[in-house]
């Protein structure tokens, strides 16, 4: 029997985004088109300004004007959305509520009942790796741990797409190691798509399944890397010979655009 | 040296409670002695002992618990007309970015203005008795209550209101489970700033001019030069005051750990 081609779980078409600035348009986003197959992880990678963050938020639901469509299973989608779930680089942990209040948080806005939303916590407790802390407050728990929760918090609906944007920015780097491999964990186990935005060439060759190129503004993908790793996928990966070529080649097409990130930076400040 | 060093605090004779009583004992030792020496009259400074009895005749004085009474309900009720319109005010300017801009630079300007400078008209529109007490005491309360909790607002953090948005919670949701724990801390400060004005707003309007309340009973006291008794008046003031601070403290629980050098740390387990 041949193969039925899969849909794409989400599709991005001439998604494109001009901000309008009391100093003129700023182009953030040049029309991007890119399909995600289910289970699917991909890292979109660039210099800062490249757009990517205004990419997520387009596709997060966070920014609602914009050119072009996203569509998750084939239905075109416009705001947030409780198939997308977002993670954020920022401190987003509600500091008044305990780490399993906090993953409860969403099934209580979207009123299910207090066993369900108490049972489903536990287990997405369980599954970042947090059993045992369920009644702590996230100023007792160290960056890491503040961030499984949003993880955690987030998979509450277990969303068709999991979007994070520079999730590991604010941690050391081996925290952040270790975090990439429990996301690849969970990632394994639930199937998850996940979009990862990053900056770190490393961490984007770890996790993913794609990587895509961001140029300076405004931004476009530049490049798409297949990522031939095998899989599963670890840290320990990283000191191998593939691992190593992956980054240089990535770095090659990146430097580029970040040298002129940082040349427009440098003309901005003269 | 040793190879071990002792981290942390060493338990030694002067803990903080025992210097803290030591201060006080030091202050009324000194009190004392200033009595005593001669230097003042015994009328401008009153033995401690002279204190404690005009204090005990106080309490044995049916008099004593009108006045009490009549201050406690006009710090009551001028608390609650000035934090519940103070929130309110608050909670409006803080949201709106419009009216923020347009009220706040007066309630900036109004707020460190002394409010007595109001009695007058008070007096006239409420009367001499407790009406204008209460207004004073309110309009106190509401200014601290208002800048304070338009603050909080403005500082939700705009990464929980994204998280809130993602997750598509409704206008009231977003006031109910983001705002309102997010600004207990602001209440919070409100509520103890806003108490300890509208008591001096209360007791202040009662001493330039009223028929009853503490701070009547304690200018009388002081024009009858019965310094002693004044001043077991104002003791009995601080008392009510640090009660009612007190109470908001119990009440107003601030969300989290609490104090984390008691509790444990995450490391523990």
């Amino acid at each position: 029997m041949a193969e039925v081609k899969q849909a794409p779980v989400l599709r991005l078409y001439n998604v494109a985004k001009t901000f309008v600035t009391p100093h003129g348009n700023v182009r953030a986003v040049e029309p991007v088109t890119l399909d995600i197959r289910q289970g699917e992880f991909i890292s979109v990678i660039g210099p800062s300004g490249c757009g990517k963050s205004t990419l997520m938020n387009i596709v997060g639901g966070l920014i609602e004007d914009y050119e072009g469509s996203v569509e998750v299973d084939g239905i075109q989608v416009r705001g947030c959305h409780k198939e997308i779930g977002m993670v954020f680089q920022e401190e987003s942990a509600f500091p008044w509520r305990t780490a399993l209040d906090n993953v409860t948080f969403p099934m209580e806005a979207a009123g299910i009942a207090k066993d369900e939303r108490v049972r489903r916590a536990m287990e997405l407790l369980h599954l970042v790796g947090l059993d045992g802390f369920e009644k702590r407050f996230p100023s007792e728990l160290s960056g890491g741990m503040r961030q499984r929760i949003a993880i955690a918090r987030t998979l509450a609906f277990r969303p068709r797409i999991l979007l994070m944007d520079e999730p590991f920015a604010a941690l050391d780097e081996q925290t952040r190691l270790l975090l990439g491999d429990k996301v690849l964990q969970i990632q394994q186990e639930l199937n998850q798509t996940t979009m990862l935005i990053t900056h770190n060439i490393a961490e984007a060759v770890q996790l993913s399944d794609r990587v895509l190129i961001m140029s300076f503004r405004p931004g476009r993908i530049k490049r798409v890397v297949e990522i031939d790793l095998p899989h599963p996928r670890s840290s320990k990966m990283m000191g191998g010979e593939r691992f190593g070529q992956l980054v240089a080649t990535i770095w090659e097409d990146l430097r580029e655009e970040a040298s002129k990130g940082l040349q427009e930076l440098e003309r901005v400040k003269n | 040296m040793a190879a071990v060093e002792y981290i942390g605090r060493k338990a030694t004779f002067w803990t903080v409670g025992r210097l803290r009583l030591a201060g006080l004992v030091a202050v009324l030792g000194a009190w004392e002695l200033a009595g005593l020496s001669g230097l003042f009259f015994s009328d401008v400074l009153p033995s401690a002992f002279r204190i404690v009895r005009a204090m005990g005749q106080l309490l044995i004085s049916r008099e004593f618990y009108n006045h009490l009474w009549v201050t406690v309900f006009e710090v009551l009720v001028s608390f609650v007309l000035g934090a519940v319109t103070g929130t309110l005010a608050g909670l409006a300017l803080g949201i709106s970015r419009r009216a923020g801009d347009i009220f706040e630079p007066f309630i900036h300007y109004l707020a460190p203005t002394p409010k007595i400078v109001f009695l007058p008209i008070l007096l006239v529109l409420f009367g001499v008795g407790m009406g204008s007490k209460i207004a004073l005491g309110a309009i106190s309360c509401f200014f601290p209550m208002a800048l304070n909790i338009a603050a909080g607002v403005r500082e939700v953090s705009p990464t929980l209101l994204r998280v809130g948005r993602t997750f598509n919670l409704t206008r009231s949701q977003t006031i109910r489970m983001i705002y309102l724990p997010a600004l207990i801390p602001a209440v919070a400060t409100g509520f103890r700033i806003g108490l300890a004005v509208s008591i001096v707003g209360c007791l202040l309007s009662e001493y330039k001019l009223a028929r009853a309340g503490m701070g009547f009973l304690a200018g009388q006291y002081g024009d009858k030069f019965a310094i002693a008794h004044m001043l077991a008046v104002l003791i009995f003031i601080f008392v009510l005051a640090s009660l009612g601070n007190a109470v908001i403290a119990r009440f107003v629980r601030l969300p989290g750990p609490g104090d984390p050098s008691r509790g444990k740390t995450a490391f523990d387990k």
